[in-house]
This record gives structure tokens, sequence and C-alpha cells, in this order.
């Protein structure tokens, strides 16, 4: 007897995330899906280190610079790279300008926002403008003289950065909105309830559509706070379900009754047991919001240019259906990326639901 | 036949044809969004809605002349032509390169293929030629709004109307102005200057058997001159006039202030119907809204060579032949219109309208270059179709707001255009084809000066020299230029006062990929030099909105030719700045007066170099970076024939579709 009750003692049996992720990790699809998101992600990161124009890091008059570092922020490029005739042109001026220098470059020589033109790196010719098929130098063709390949590793950036923060946003606002209404109910949860209904009605497309008309410099981060504001509710709905059946549960009671406070009971002990079935629209909801991200731009009203989106390649090929690539390679990505989430998404799903527990568990 | 209209509304209406947004090539209506914002804000300005309505209250005080003093007055005559043989008469000085049947076997690949297509498929109708059975399926990207002459301002509207309309005057491929044969008996001018006499022919008759009298003209001036009816646009240029007056049913006269070289351009101005309008204008001067005026929009009485056969809204408009257009009296007495019907099909992608060609559903439509470069060299294509191209003074540039802190001084629009690389926007983005820009005038129109200005090209050590000169600099060391600008509170709300700024500013331009292009280009090269610029892509309207409230930094744009060099004082003058379309707020006292000078220079020679020096004047000051003419790339089924190629594209001038036929030998 005493030796049963220190194994059980030692092995302790898990917890319910620990669970849930056994569960997952025997879902295939789901698994693949997390690679493929993880991939994605590190493609992301390190855009300027696979596809761009300038060095990693070079080493220039004595110093060493990260020139790669300007593709996620103009102003992260250091001015001497603009006097002096320097003009943001790196292969030939850093020999020119100082012999002794050196430089690692990024794996594919080709620029997001702009063509690659002829010399530019010595002895190897221009993009080709118009009909530029997929070719060893550019692997994914052309559009308008741009490298496909290298506007798409750049636009992973645009893609992931789109799904994280829009939900990021509504999740953020979805959660604390539904725990309030849900946990203080009457008055509150009748004109919360109105709200969320009223800002269900607006259709944020043409929201996004009519404020990205009205600002005078949109952005990407514009598109996101507006794709953010107006998608929460689905979110806030779940959690103030959830609120509203554990806050009768006896672990409430009991906290209540030792004096917690309203939100350290909604926060600390509620939320975490009602966060299971939020995550999974919040996964779905990334998906959603690369899709509609990407449907703007087909629209030519996303990320503004150059911001090389996958959706506005789309519609760079759209007026040009005879070159396939522009349409094939983005789509395809669109399709992975958004296919990934969703399954992502289901498999947490699964994996969240007590029901659907193998009992063997 | 069938132009004359629509020649009146380009000319004295719209002046220029806007193609910011939209140029024919994409077709969507441009001009319509432009007279409307106008409209909206003179209208506020015109008389009280419940005021009640004066016709001609904007007419001024004028006691004409009796019919025995004009007697007394010398008289000039001035040329009434059939613009069609005038045509015919031109193309029997030019031999066709090859005959139809063969252009229609040339793929169109070279410059000298197309010379040769396009004199071939030039060549007009001979006797029995023309298949009068016909139809003819044209393209339009957008729904007609209105059909009536006043109030139409885009361009799909200035196509259907041109068929539904007649008009007294018109003006050749060369923009000489005529009376037009189908309508006048003749056409006088005193020799002071200051009045037109025509006199009309008697066998013109409305749709509905009623007839076509001076009246009629003279009503439709009273109209367009009353403050309650919103139509600024046709308003402009027909106000130039002091009155028109209808001595008998035939005798017209026109009376101007002052003997003006426009005078022959403010004559012209669309013709409504009297006896449909004279009674209900009254209850509603907007001509759109009352019930019967719908009906009358819906099924208008036509004075010219079709009628609507009928109209499914968003999908196609049918026209068909009129009788009483060209019979009267059992006799014909005007040139047949060669269709039976023809229909308009509204399609608005300009992917599908191509697939309707190349299936043979369509038989008419403009080509982007795009198109034209890469989706109509396939056998689908050549299947049903042929394509040309030609010359058409439409000048596309990026427009600088002076009004913006950064563009007040010349030498930064000067390095503006040192900056672009415009080798790379001809060779690359315009595929070769397009010509640079160097002014307001082409250099094969008569406006021109004899040298044209050289064009721009990059340079930016230039560019960056002249910038250093105007004072901009890196003070700060963060890489974008900055200097002490004066600031405008009219511009952008910021407080007046000088301030330092870093150079970085916003270009606007219409939605599409290959504009959007264009810009990301210029973003490029000035990014090269230490200036930061931002591309906003904006929806056709907004963009309209943006430009009129002159709310803007910079902006990609286009406008089309006036048959006047006259109609871009709209552009360049400084009353334009509030009441025209002087959008960059450009002001030169010295330009205003040259325009003044221009209008009232009657002499070909002197004129003419009024307008050279304007055009050199505004190359020097640079308000523009011009970048190029676009060509009019058009796509033609191979039943068609008879269409030539004017600076104003195939179909603005005269006589311009009239020509254009089905052969009998293709069924």
């Amino acid at each position: 007897m005493k030796e049963t009750t220190a194994a059980s003692e030692n092995k302790k049996s898990p917890g319910f995330w620990r669970h849930a992720w056994l569960r997952f990790r025997r879902k295939k699809l789901s698994m693949c899906a997390l690679i493929v998101v993880f991939l994605l992600s590190l493609v992301a990161i390190f855009s300027p280190m696979i596809a761009g124009t300038r060095p990693i890091v070079c080493k220039y008059k004595g110093n060493l610079y990260f020139p790669c570092m300007a593709y996620f922020n103009a102003d992260w490029e250091n001015p001497i790279f603009q006097k002096d005739r320097f003009r943001k042109r790196y292969p030939k001026n850093l020999k020119e300008k100082d012999p002794d220098s050196w430089a690692v470059w990024p794996l594919i020589f080709q620029d997001p926002y702009r063509p690659v033109r002829n010399n530019e790196w010595e002895d190897r010719p221009g993009n080709p403008f118009n009909g530029g098929e997929p070719s060893s130098l550019n692997i994914f063709g052309t559009s308008k003289g741009k490298d496909v390949l290298a506007m798409m590793v750049h636009g992973t950036r645009i893609a992931l950065l789109v799904g994280f923060v829009s939900t990021g946003i509504a999740a953020t606002i979805g959660i604390f909105v539904g725990a309030v209404s849900g946990y203080f109910g009457g008055w509150v949860d009748i004109i919360i309830s109105r709200i969320i209904e009223l800002v269900m009605c607006i259709p944020s497309i043409v929201l996004i559509l009519a404020l990205m008309a009205v600002i005078e410099q949109p952005t990407i981060w514009h598109m996101m706070a507006i794709l953010g504001f107006t998608s929460w509710t689905g979110m806030a709905r779940l959690t103030r379900g959830e609120f509203l059946k554990l806050k009768e549960s006896e672990f409430v009671a009991a906290a209540r009754s030792i004096g917690v406070g309203p939100f350290r009971i909604m926060f600390r002990h509620i939320l975490p047991n009602a966060l299971a079935p939020v995550m999974v629209p919040i996964v779905f909801g990334i998906a959603a919001a690369i899709k509609v991200e990407a449907g703007l731009s087909l629209l030519g009203f996303g990320a503004p240019p150059p911001n090389p989106s996958w959706g506005t390649i789309l519609n760079a090929g759209m007026t040009n259906y005879t070159e396939w690539w522009q349409i094939v390679f983005p789509g395809v990505a669109i399709f992975i990326t958004i296919l990934a989430y969703n399954l992502i998404g289901e498999g947490l799903q699964e994996s969240t639901d007590p029901r659907l527990a193998d009992p063997k568990d | 036949m069938t132009i004359a209209l629509r020649f009146s509304l380009i000319l004295s209406v719209a002046g220029l044809t806007a193609l910011m947004g939209c140029s024919p090539d994409d077709a969507a209506s441009t001009v319509p969004n432009s007279t409307d914002a106008v409209s909206n804000s003179e209208e506020d300005a015109g008389a009280p809605k419940d005021a009640a309505f004066v016709l001609g209250d904007l007419i001024p005080e004028f006691n004409p002349p009796t019919k025995e003093e004009l007697d007394n007055v010398e008289w000039m005559d001035k040329p009434v032509v059939d613009v069609y043989e005038l045509m015919a008469n031109r193309k029997e000085s030019e031999v066709a390169m090859m005959t139809a049947a063969e252009a229609l076997a040339v793929r169109n690949k070279t410059p000298e293929d197309n010379h040769n297509i396009v004199s071939a498929m030039g060549t007009l109708a001979t006797d029995g030629e023309i298949n009068y059975s016909a139809e003819w399926n044209r393209h339009t990207s957008a729904d007609i709004r209105n059909t009536n002459p006043l109030m139409i301002s885009s361009s799909a509207e200035f196509d259907v109307s041109g068929l539904l309309s007649m008009g007294l005057f018109s003006f050749d491929w060369n923009f000489t102005p005529y009376g037009n044969a189908g309508s006048l008996v003749s056409w006088q001018t005193s020799s002071d200057g200051l009045m037109d006499m025509v006199v009309m022919r008697d066998d013109l008759t409305w749709s509905d058997g009623e007839k076509i009298t001076a009246y009629d003209v003279e009503f439709s001036y009273q109209v367009i001159m009353s403050s309650a009816v919103p139509i600024p646009a046709v308003r402009s240029g027909t106000d130039q006039l002091k009155c028109v007056k209808a001595y008998d049913e035939r005798t017209l006269v026109y009376f101007h202030f002052e003997p003006l070289a426009t005078n022959v351009w403010n004559i012209n101005f669309p013709i409504i119907p009297k006896h449909k309008y004279e009674s209900t204008i009254a209850d509603d001067p907007t001509l759109a809204s009352s019930p019967v005026h719908v009906e009358l929009d819906e099924n208008p009485v036509s004075g010219g060579a079709y009628t609507i056969l009928k109209r499914v809204r968003g999908q196609e408009i049918i026209l068909k032949r009129r009788d009483s257009y060209y019979m009267f009296d059992g006799q014909q007495v005007r040139q047949k219109p060669h269709f039976e019907t023809v229909r308009f099909k509204i399609i608005e992608n300009p992917n599908t309208a191509l697939l309707s060609m190349k299936k043979g559903e369509l038989e008419e439509m403009m080509l982007t270059p795009e198109q034209w470069q890469s989706q109509t060299n396939d056998d689908d294509f050549y299947k049903f179709n042929t394509k040309s191209y030609a010359l058409e003074w439409v000048y596309y540039y990026f427009g600088w707001n002076f009004r913006s802190p950064f563009f007040k001084d010349k030498r930064v629009r000067q390095a503006m255009s040192y900056a672009f690389n415009h080798q790379e926007l001809l060779e690359k983005h315009r595929f070769g084809m397009d010509e640079a820009s160097t002014g307001i005038f082409h250099r094969t129109s008569p406006w021109a000066p004899e040298v044209a200005p050289s064009s721009y090209q990059q340079d930016l050590t230039k560019a960056e020299d002249l910038l250093a000169e105007a004072g901009w600099e890196d003070t700060d060391g963060d890489g974008v230029l900055d200097n002490i600008v004066e600031m405008d509170s009219n511009f952008d709300g910021e407080s007046e006062g000088s301030r330092r700024v870093p150079f970085e500013f916003t270009i606007l331009t219409s939605n599409r990929p290959d504009r959007i292009a264009i810009c990301e280009l210029l973003q490029e090269n000035l990014d090269q030099i230490g200036i930061r610029c931002n591309v906003k892509p904006v929806e056709f309207t907004t963009l309209q909105e943006t430009m009129l409230g002159h709310k803007f930094h910079a902006v990609f744009a286009g406008w089309g030719t006036g048959a006047d060099p006259d109609t871009s004082e709209n552009l360049w003058t400084t009353k334009a700045i509030d009441n025209g379309r002087n959008y960059g707020c450009y002001s030169n006292p010295e330009i205003d007066k040259l325009f003044e000078q221009g209008k009232r220079e009657l002499d070909l020679g002197e004129r003419r170099k009024i307008y050279q020096k304007i055009h050199l004047t505004l190359w020097e000051d640079q308000p523009y970076t011009w970048l190029y003419f676009r060509n009019a790339y058009y796509a033609f089924n191979k039943s068609l024939r008879g269409y030539n190629y004017s600076p104003r594209g195939p179909y603005n001038y005269g006589p311009g579709a009239d020509t254009i036929f089905k052969s009998a030998e293709i069924q």
C-alpha cells in the first residue's frame, strides 16, 4: 500500500495544457501545420538575410554595420550609405569607396522593393521587366521587374504580423469585454451584449476601405488595428459564455468568500479555466486576418506600396493572366498559411475538448 | 453627322479630358466626377432652391439688333463642310499601303506593320461595300448616367450621346473648326468679329417628328445660362457669349463680348428639344428628377443619327439607326448611318472585355499597353481581331503642389525631374512604345515650340546639387534631407511660420498596378538621394476630391487635349485654382497674361507664338514633371473598316466613328 502511494505521488498526473499538448502531438496534420507556421516564422524573422540587396553585415571604413536591418525599418540604415553618392547601392560602392571593406550577403541577391538592374552586381543581368518567367536568377519569376521570391519572403513578415497583431488586439479586447460582461452580468451584460451586436454589424472590409482612404498615410499597422478592433466580437461572446458558467462554480465562490477582488477573480482564477475554448477562435482569427489582408491587397487597398504583401503580387498578376507565376506562387503561399492555421485551430479544438479525450489518457 | 455634339461637349464643357483616374485605357469615366464636384459647389452658390425658376437668368442685359439692322452688317463667310467628304478627300491623296484583306492577315509586331494596318483599315467605303444591316458591338467600361447632352460628363456618355445628338459645328483631325454641312446652310462672321450668323437646314427633325429649329438652339442657350440648372461645366465657354437669338426658324445669331479666337468654340454647345423641356423645366431645373424628365432621359428625343432602342442597366445600351435623320420627305438628305444597330456592352474589367473580344462578342475596345504587349499576340486574338495604335495627345505627369512646403522652389521641382529615371519609365514601364512628353503640347501640335525642349534625363548628382542650392541638406544626420520651410495653414492645418522639416511627402495615384509601379520608381529614385516619398493609391473619387481641395503634395495623373489650346487655360491660370483644374495651384502672372493674349490674338502666326511661349515658360517652371504621351491602342474586329486616328483617338473628332463600317462581303 505504502509503495503504491509513493508511486502515485512521484508520477504527477499531467495538467490540462500538458494533456492537451500530448493529445495535439498525436494529430499528424496539426503537427505538420505547426511546423509549417514555425518555418514561416523563421522566414519572416530572417527575411532580410534570405533575400535582399543590402549586406547582412559589412565592415566599411573601419566600422561594422548591419545594413539589412533597413528592411525592418528604413531609419535603421546608417546615413553613411546614402551620403557621398553611395546612394544605397552596396555591391560596387563598398569596394570602390573602401577597398578593405568586406560584406556578408543574403542568400538571394534580389530586392522586394525594386528591380535589380543590369550590372548592379558584377556581370549580372538585371531582372526582366515584362514576361519575366521563373529562371535561375528569379526563381519565382518577376513582377514588374521585382523578384517574386524576394517579395514573397518579405511578404511573409506582413502576413504573419497581420495575423498576430490584429488577432492579438482582438483577443485582448474580446477577452476583457467578454470577461466583464459575463462576470458582472445584469445591466452590464445587457449593455455590453448590445455593443457586441452593434460591432458585429459593422462590415470590417467596408470600414477598412473607408478608413484607409481617410488616413493621410495609411500603413499596414492601421489595417491591423482596424482588423483587430472589428473582429473581437466572437471571442467576447465565447469568453462571456465561459464566465457565465464558471462564475457559479465552487472555486469562485471560495475565492469570493475570502475577499478576493473581482478583477483578481476574473483574470487570476476564472480566465485560465476559460482560456481553452477561446484559444480556438483566436487561431482561426489569425487565419481569417491573413485572408482579409490578402483580399484587401488583391483589391489594391491593403499594404501600401511598396510593401510586398502576397495579395499585392496577386493584384499585379490579375492584370496580366499570362504571367501565371504572379498568381500561382503567392496563391499557394496564402493557401498553405491559412490552411496551416486552420489545421492548428482544429487540432487545438479537438485536443482541448475534454469530451473528445481518449478515455485511456 | 454624329460627332458634332460630342465635340461641343469636350471642347466647351470639359475642356480637357481628365485622366488621372482612368484614362480611356482603364475606361471608367473620368470627366464626370470632376464636373460633378464643381457642380456641387457652384450649385450652392446659385439661387436658393425655392426661388422661382428664371430661364436664362445669367444672360447679361442686351438688346439684340433687328433683322434689318443685321442686313447692314458686313459679313464674312466661314466654311460649312461635310467632314466625311473632307476625310474622303484626304484619303484620295493617301495611298493605302495594302488592301484591307492583306492587312488583316498581318500581325501587328513592328511600327511598320502598324503603319500598314492603320493605312489599310482606314480606307473609306466604296459604293456598295457597306453592309447597312450590320450591328456593331462596342465596348464601354462604365454605364451611362444620363442621355441628356447637357448633363453628360463621362467618356461613355460622350460616346453614346455622340450618336444621339446633333450639332451645328464640328472639327476635323487637325482641330480646324467647321460649320457642319449636315445641319447648316451657311455660317458667317461679322467683320468686327462680334457676331456669328448661321442659317440652319430646313430638313432637320427630332426623332419624334418635330422640326429642329433655331428656337431649339436659343432655348438650349437659355437653359445653359440658368443658374438653377446644375451644369456649370457646359456653361464655361457658353458664358463667354453675350446673347444667342433666333430671328426665325432657321436664322440664328450669336453675339460676343469681344472678338476672341475662341469664339468659334464658344458657339458650340449641346442642343436639347425646346418642345419637350419648355413646359417642364420650371418644375425641375435639375432636368433629371421629375418623372417627366426621368422618362425623357430613359427615352430621349434624339436629334442625331441613332435613337435608343433598349437600355439594360449595367449591361448594355442598344441604339438603332434613325430613318428620319437621313430621310426627309421621302428623299435621302444626309448620309445613311452605317450600322443598323450599335450595341454598347458594359464590361468593367479589361480582362473580361478582352476575353469577349477574343470570342468575337465585342468588336472594338481600347487596349491597355500591357494587353497590347502580351495578351493580344496569339491565334485566339487574331482569329476575329486585329489591332493598331496611333499617337494620342494624352500626357501623363507628376504634378507638384505649390502649396506644399516642399515644392514652392523651382529648383526643387527641377531636381525632381532630374532624379526620376525617365529612361526606365519609357523603356520598361511603357514598353518602349510611348514618346517622352516635353511639355503641354505634343511636338506635332501647331502650338508646340518649333524646337521642342529636350526631355529630362536622370542625373542624381544634378538633382542633389539643385536640392542643396535650395537649402535641402541632411543637417541632423538621419539620412533624410531637411530644410527650414514656410508652413501654410491653408494647406495642412499646420500653424504658419518657419520650421525645419524632413523631406518626406506622399504622392497620390489611382489604384492601378501599372501606375503604382511608376510611382514606386519615383520613390526608389528619391530614396537614393535622401527623400522619403510615400505612394498612396486611392480610389478615383477620393483622388478627385483631394485634388479639388488642393490637399496633396504630389500626384500622378494625365490630361487629354482639347481642340483649342485655350482649353488648357483651365489648368494653368491663377483663376483656375478655385474655378478650374489648376489642382497644383500654379500661379504665374506672365502665364495669366499670355492666356488672355492668346484668346484675343486672331492672327494664327502670332497666336502660335503666344502658346509656344506658354509651353516654354511652363517647361522652365516644371510645375509638372512631364513623363510620356500615351498612345491610343485599339483592337477592332476584322469585319470593321474605315477607322482613322486623330490626336484625340479614333472617335473624338470629325468624322470619327462615322466612317466606320462593316464590309458587305463578310457576313
